[in-house]
């Protein structure tokens, strides 16, 4: 398959304005999306990968939200740069994005089809009303909503949790993008549900030959979905790999803390006995964060140079195409 | 089940609600409040002359009949005379509909045209200076009197500029515009803080919610996003100030006419309760029941046509 790069994140750095101050969200996060390849962003509450995602959108709130830093590339252009108005043709056409909330992403107040047609009606005006009617039908039918023509004349509130996930992820699709941003769009759904919507969004990756940007704190999902893993905690990237070196040799104590807070089920497929890990105290607060490292208050691994004589870890190459920003990286 | 039946079935509530507030008008008047014929002829009255006022006005009657007789009179609309002019009630409500109606229905327009355009503009620009700038403006203005409002207008527009009539009315077409003027203005000014606060709230609770941010990324314009998206969701509560108040027009304005000494239903109504005139308070409570009523319904039926989740039970 061909590694055309479609996005290029550089040095992005994201800061919000709160009555405490200013807190910068994400610090300097490096990322690289290429075609028919899905990139997960694996992270805790607060890491700042919701935040990553929305920054190339350009949908962070603002006030208080501040893109600070940095560049984010889409195919060569700089989309910190464009106006507004390039941006609005970007949206939902070149890059879309799908949410956790399936329940509440969609507009009680109009019709699937409606709101379809919407995202027709402002990137492909050239075709004819028949045509995006056909079209809207057809996404529909892509992503498995049965007897399409009668469900674009029903309300979000007719439909299921993951019917209505499935109209997300069509109105994204309805202009074949290159990118699709996935903002942990499992996470309000039941399991067998999840696993059809993950399969869904893997097929349509092959069929459609887009890069997935694919946000969860789930890695679980990650081993299922994703090319490359990036983990994020508090603003910055610690780790970051192909899936299968990720999973078979962790480097950040926080991703193998990470990794080890996931049931595991021995070879005969018996859920192991011993008792589940938990990574122990808490994220810092982005107000309050400790010299150094960030995670050095519940690594097991912690020295005195974690401490901040040398300022915090940096994200840096430690076998090839492995990054991890560690001063002790585990063997 | 389609909206004739459903309508049909909201009409039929009416009855028992109705039968409610005469029921609670005729304990309000014949039970509670003192006896009348003491109020119309004063502490010196003889035993005969108040029994033979009683016969005249029926309250030596059976409760339950002149319950009945409320009940009629909130179907008939025929309220019978009034103790203090002996008029027909419902020629005196049909002759102070028309000053009423003259004043508060244009003021109720332009009212809610200025407050909804200004709480778009403001939900538009939230947060931003314009939007904190008309915050404070309605908070202040919400804070003077109304009082003052009336007094400063008629003594600024009215006596010192002498822009516009202050007191009196005239029945007919175009005769009656320089009287009404002032006390539109006033109302509008009244009105302009609490509505503009209360639907800034609405649209502003509509716009962060997550299908706005859903509407954002497919690149939709914000203008797109306010005006189709958001106002949408927030007709909701907006048809149900707007529908609501109306009844309260007919009523009029209760200060503003005795201020301006328009002789509407509000003054109207405003002098039966000085001079204890028992059958026009009743009318009047009962009218503005009914209003009440029927334009709840309507709100109701409004709610299907905007709502597709509002399912017709």
């Amino acid at each position: 398959m061909s590694e055309e790069k479609l996005l290029e994140i550089r040095n992005l750095q994201v800061q919000f304005n709160t009555d405490r101050g200013a807190v910068t969200a994400v610090k300097g996060v490096d990322l690289d999306v290429y075609r028919g390849k899905t990139l997960g962003i694996v992270g805790e509450s607060g890491s700042g990968k919701s935040v990553t995602a929305l920054s190339i959108m350009r949908l962070i709130p603002d006030p208080p939200g501040k893109i600070i830093e940095g560049h984010i590339k889409f195919k060569g252009e700089n989309l910190l740069d464009i106006s507004l108005s390039d941006m609005r043709k970007i949206r939902g056409n070149k890059i879309a994005m799908i949410f956790q909330e399936p329940m509440t992403s969609l507009n009680p107040v109009f019709t699937v089809g409606n709101q379809i047609m919407e995202v027709l009606d402002l990137h492909q005006s050239h075709l004819s009303k028949k045509q995006k009617i056909a079209k809207c039908i057809e996404s529909l039918d892509l992503v498995g909503i049965p007897a399409p023509e009668k469900r674009i004349k029903e309300y979000p509130h007719q439909l299921s949790g993951g019917m209505r996930q499935r109209v997300m992820i069509a109105m994204a699709l309805a202009c074949e993008p290159d990118i699709l941003i996935a903002d942990e769009p499992t996470t309000a759904l039941d399991v067998t549900i999840q696993a059809q919507i993950l399969e869904l969004m893997n097929s349509l990756k092959e069929k459609m030959g887009m890069g997935i940007i694919f946000i969860t704190h789930d890695l679980g999902v990650v081993a299922e979905m994703c090319d490359e893993v990036a983990v994020m905690y508090c603003g910055k990237i610690i780790e970051e790999s192909d899936v299968f070196t990720i999973f078979k040799h962790p480097m950040h104590p926080y991703t193998k803390g990470l990794m080890e807070s996931i049931p595991s089920f021995d070879s005969t497929g018996i859920e192991a006995k011993s008792r589940l890990k938990t990574i122990e105290g808490m994220v810092p607060s982005l107000f309050d964060l400790p010299k150094g490292c960030n995670f050095q208050d519940r690594c097991s691994e912690v020295t005195d140079e974690c401490r901040g004589i040398k300022g915090p870890p940096v994200l840096e190459d430690l076998v090839a195409g492995h990054k991890a920003a560690c001063f002790n990286p585990l063997k | 089940m389609n909206l004739y039946v459903y309508t049909l079935r909201r009409l039929l509530y009416i009855i028992p609600v109705l039968l409610g507030v005469c029921a609670i008008v005729f304990f309000l008047f014949s039970v509670v409040s003192p006896d009348p014929t003491l109020i119309m002829l004063g502490k010196h009255a003889s035993v005969q002359q108040m029994e033979e006022l009683r016969r005249e006005l029926g309250l030596d009657r059976p409760w339950f009949i002149q319950y009945l007789d409320i009940v009629k009179s909130a179907f008939t609309f025929d309220f019978g005379r009034s103790w203090s002019t002996k008029q027909e009630i419902s020629t005196m409500i049909k002759q102070g509909a028309i000053p009423s109606l003259t004043l508060s229905l244009p003021a109720f327009v332009i009212s809610f045209v200025i407050s909804i355009t200004v709480s778009l503009m403001v939900a538009f620009y939230r947060g931003k200076f314009l939007d904190k700038i008309a915050v404070f403006g309605c908070v202040s203005m919400m804070s003077i009197s109304s009082l003052a409002y009336i007094l400063f207008g008629q003594w600024f527009f009215g006596y010192k500029l002498g822009w516009f009539e202050i007191s009196g009315y005239d029945y007919g077409f175009p005769d009656f515009i320089p009287y009404v003027l002032l006390p539109i203005l006033i109302w509008v000014i009244l009105g302009l803080g609490p509505e503009v606060r209360f639907y800034r709230t609405v649209l502003l609770d509509e716009i962060y919610q997550d299908y706005v941010r859903t509407a954002r990324a497919k690149g939709l314009g914000e203008h797109v996003i306010l005006f189709k998206h958001v106002l949408k969701n927030a007709l909701i509560p907006i048809i149900t100030n707007l529908i609501i108040s109306i009844p309260f027009l007919i009523l009029g304005a209760l200060l503003l006419e005795s201020f301006f000494s328009i002789p509407g239903l509000g003054a109207m109504t405003l002098n039966a309760v000085n001079a204890s005139d028992f059958p026009v308070i009743k009318a009047m409570t009962i009218l503005t029941s009914v209003a009440y009523i029927i334009f709840s319904v309507i709100t109701d039926i409004c709610y299907t046509l905007v709502d597709p989740r509002v399912r017709l039970r």
